[in-house]
């Protein structure tokens, strides 16, 4: 922590090298487990190596389910459909063209590209603005479905039910197979280990967590998760060539259902999200299968189920975080005097730099303009007939009564799915149909009524979310610094979360997680900022010193705020405008004293206001 | 008049076999995976119920007994701390569906059995005939539709369980024992599951996986449907129909697939599916 204060100089700072630091490790372990594979065909039997060599194609394929479930929450049935697309890719080019080198790579290159292909179609289906994360399940669990009964009905081309069979494939020796496979497994999962690590990677768990929020920060979930799709497919696709290549057998069963949810068993055993843990689960799964199928097939099979239900139900972690725990308890007591102060550092605290505001354009410029907007649900007309336009340096309050249709208007400004009728300009650009995260590219930051963070990661992670847009996050490593304009550093140093850099978001306080989401819209170097009741369930003080943030963010930075209240005597210290709202319409927009005075708001919140 | 009542029967069939989960889905917003490990259960506890010398319809009584007894230990022991972990409830239901296809196999075997129809032979009049379990299927349909609509809106249990569909908070703070209507409704869906299965042997063969393909089709059914019986029927006549239709007319594979595929395109387009709200 007292590092972390440290300014950053030209030299390699300690953070430099603290950020090194774990790169080295995964370097080291992996040359340790690529050791073990080479050296390992010497110590084993043939009957162990064959079954291993099987296992480690089902590693690749578990460790493909674990980067999308484990850390991006979405449980896929499906990724043994790619797995069987690069299975059949393979063993297709084997069986129709015969084999030769230049052929081998052919099969490769088709494998991984129809894998691929499947993979955008898939994506396109299940991912899109508004789809939900069982919506996608189900798509997982259809595509393996149709994938199985497509191979069925390909007759002799596919060899249907029976498979493909003696087809000549790449000839290695055993051990060579089992070196090759080995290193590969352990290449991919040192690489799937740095990249869920990394900047770009923690965005998973950012989407795992909240991904209405990532969308308001300007990233586009739905192609992200194509594309991480699309990626993992790949992989899948190239586990399956090895496995055909390899094993000299495809069966539609390896695109199957059944196959998709055992790597789900692997993985859920394992340990979600541990990448380890699901590889650990697949080799030793299938080695113990290999053995006790024999001679205990049912009950290995029952087993394996009940210890299925007993994980999720129990340990929904898996077996490898309370194993890891076990063993590292008595060895972190001897550390932890010594990793004390490292602890909290490596954790994950970036250095926190001033990034230069973009030159913003005159004071007075409009910069949201609202013409004809409507909403209704059905018959019922919420909104209509709304013209409106803010400036630049305005702090413009929104009051109304419940149900006025105050949070539906802001809905409309930032989601262009949400008007019914009308025209939303974002600094000058017109939103048209797009979605939020499009929205805020235009330049507007959208801040909830109720804290909107995300949970699991800590107070640096989640401001480096609102920066994806803008830094372009490394897929390998973790930056050592976090740039931030002024006005977000300045949110984060009055409410001392400058100092909680390492902290998860969900440990924060009620007022620090407002403070974070506030500095989190910033960061995004909005134009246009929108706030939805920003002193609801702040203290007396908190509201004072938001009121002052405020009124900076406008004077200072000449942002356009746009926010609202209940609290007409906060509205009243800090609004340059109000614009009132009443049973849907713009009822009227004028100075603090004009619509305070106003016979419409004294009846509205009659009683409210005191006639001082 | 055959292709009618091929499409007529085979929205029967799918209603009664996505009965159950569309009832476990509707109140506890769970996916039951091991409702085609119910419909297993139903099967064989109709074999056994038949080799015992049981009459077909106590056969189904048992099947019913017998799938909601199960159902009751699932519910306390393994969903009820799910309830809060959807997925994963998913994936603890489909290990149970694991854990009860090895238990039938351990003790029946893997093999596949048969067990004769009660109702053998075929319907005539004049210019046709049909198959007339089949047919019997639509009336159980029917009678199974009616006996729940009824039940649901007529009785009590029925009121109390709506209440917890629509706001199950509500319910509660009005003193509702949520947890008492979803260990019901499992027990009830479990039960209703079994005795799919066993109307549905006389069709088909019995083995510890049979429930499988059955799964997925009433699982994309009651997706579509949402938590509406209604939609539930709409849905079984307009996929029943357009398998039906390409079995025949195109090739029985894609006829395989039609209720999958058509039903996931569906909810792309219309996320809320054949549900109104």
């Amino acid at each position: 922590m007292t590092e972390s204060a440290l300014p950053p100089a030209a030299a390699l700072t300690p953070t430099d090298v603290r950020a090194m630091r774990p790169l080295r490790r995964v370097v080291g372990v992996a040359a340790a487990c690529a050791g073990v594979a080479l050296v390992a065909p010497w110590l084993l039997d043939t009957y162990t190596l064959n079954i291993l060599i099987r296992a480690i194609f089902f590693a690749m394929l578990a460790l493909t389910v674990d980067v999308l479930w484990g850390y991006t929450g979405f449980l896929t049935f499906g990724q043994s459909a790619f797995f069987g697309a690069g299975a059949y890719a393979a063993a297709l080019v084997f069986t129709h063209l015969g084999f030769s080198p230049g052929l081998a790579w052919l099969a490769l290159g088709a494998a991984l590209l129809a894998a691929a292909a499947i993979a955008v179609i898939t994506g396109w289906l299940s991912f899109y603005h508004g789809s939900t994360a069982l919506y996608a399940s189900v798509i997982s669990l259809v595509l393996p479905i149709v994938m199985t009964q497509l191979l069925f009905s390909g007759g002799t081309f596919t060899g249907s039910s029976s498979g493909l069979t003696g087809y000549t494939a790449p000839d290695f020796s055993l051990e060579a197979w089992f070196r090759i496979a080995g290193c590969v497994l352990v290449l991919l999962t040192a690489g799937a280990w740095l990249f869920v690590r990394s900047d770009g990677g923690r965005v998973l768990a950012a989407i795992r967590d909240n991904e209405t929020r990532c969308a308001y920060l300007g990233i586009d979930t739905a192609r992200l998760k194509i594309v991480l799709l699309v990626g993992t497919a790949a992989i899948a696709g190239l586990a399956g060539f090895g496995y055909a290549s390899f094993s000299g057998v495809v069966a539609p069963e390896l695109a199957g259902f059944v196959f998709g949810t055992e790597v789900i068993i692997w993985v859920a055993l394992g340990g979600r999200g541990t990448l380890v843990g699901p590889v650990l689960g697949a080799l030793l799964i299938e080695w113990g299968s290999a053995y006790l199928s024999g001679s205990l097939p049912f009950i290995w099979k029952l087993f394996l189920g009940v210890a299925f239900v007993l994980v999720i139900v129990l340990l929904p972690q898996g077996l490898l975080p309370p194993l890891a725990r076990l063993v590292r308890r008595p060895w972190a007591r001897r550390q932890s005097a010594t990793d004390a102060a490292g602890m909290a550092g490596t954790a994950d605290t970036a250095v926190l730099v001033e990034s230069p505001v973009r030159a913003v354009a005159d004071r007075g410029t409009p910069v949201i303009e609202l013409a004809g907007v409507a909403k209704h649900f059905g018959s019922l007309q919420v909104l209509s007939g709304i013209d409106f336009v803010a400036y630049r340096g305005e702090l413009v309050s929104l009051i109304g009564p419940n149900g006025a249709g105050k949070t539906t208007l802001m809905r409309c400004m930032s989601d262009g799915a949400e008007r019914s009728a009308g025209t939303v300009r974002i600094d000058g650009h017109d939103i048209a149909h797009a979605a939020p995260h499009a929205c805020v590219r235009f330049g507007l930051g959208r801040k909830f009524q109720t804290a909107n963070v995300f949970e699991t990661l800590t107070v640096a992670e989640c401001l480096r979310m609102a920066r994806v847009r803008i830094d372009k996050p490394s897929l390998w490593r973790r930056s050592t610094t976090l740039a931030l304009p002024p006005h977000a550093l300045a949110v984060l140093k009055a409410t001392e979360l400058d100092r909680k850099l390492h902290v998860e978001a969900r440990h924060l306080s009620h007022g620090e997680q407002q403070a974070l989401e506030l500095a989190m819209v910033l960061a995004l170097e909005p134009q246009v900022v929108l706030l939805d009741e920003p002193t609801a369930g702040l203290s007396l003080d908190e509201r004072s010193r938001i009121g002052a943030v405020f009124t900076d963010l406008c004077v200072r930075f000449n942002l356009c705020l746009l926010l609202v209240e209940h609290d007409l005597d906060f509205v009243r210290e800090i609004s340059t405008r109000i614009v009132v709202l009443h049973q849907g319409r713009l009822a009227l927009s004028g100075t603090v004293q004009e619509v305070v005075a106003s016979e419409l708001v004294q009846t509205i919140y009659a009683g409210s206001t005191s006639h001082d | 008049m055959d292709l009618l009542l091929d499409i007529l029967t085979t929205a029967a069939i799918l209603y009664i076999v996505s009965a159950g989960l569309l009832l476990i889905f509707g109140v506890m917003k769970i996916i039951n995976f091991a409702h085609g490990a119910f419909l297993t259960v139903g099967a064989y506890a109709s074999l056994v119920a038949a080799r015992i010398g049981l009459s077909p319809l106590l056969g189904l009584a048992f099947a019913l007994l017998v799938g909601a007894l199960i159902g009751m230990l699932i519910e306390r022991v393994v969903v009820r701390p799910l309830y809060a972990r959807p997925l994963d409830a998913i994936l603890a239901t489909w290990g149970l569906a694991i854990v009860i296809g090895q238990v039938i196999t351990l003790v029946f075997g893997r093999e596949v059995q048969m067990l004769p129809s009660p109702v053998n032979g075929t319907f005539a009049w004049p210019g046709g005939e049909y198959s007339a379990y089949r047919l019997l299927l639509v009336g159980a349909a029917a009678l199974l539709g009616t006996a729940l609509a009824l039940l649901l809106t007529r009785t009590r249990i029925g009121l109390v369980t709506r209440a917890v569909i629509m706001n199950e908070q509500l319910a509660r703070g009005l003193g509702i024992h949520a947890g008492m209507v979803r260990f019901c409704t499992f027990a009830a869906g479990a039960g209703i599951g079994s005795l799919a299965g066993a109307l549905i042997t006389p069709l088909s063969s019995i083995d510890p996986n049979m429930g499988v393909p059955w799964l997925v089709n009433a699982f994309m059914l009651v997706m579509v449907s949402g938590v509406s019986m209604v939609s539930l029927l709409v849905a079984t006549l307009v996929f029943g129909a357009a398998q039906v239709l390409l079995s025949t007319y195109v090739s029985p594979v894609l006829g395989g697939l039609a209720i999958a595929v058509l039903a996931a395109v569906t909810l792309r387009i219309r996320p809320k599916g054949f549900s109104r709200d």
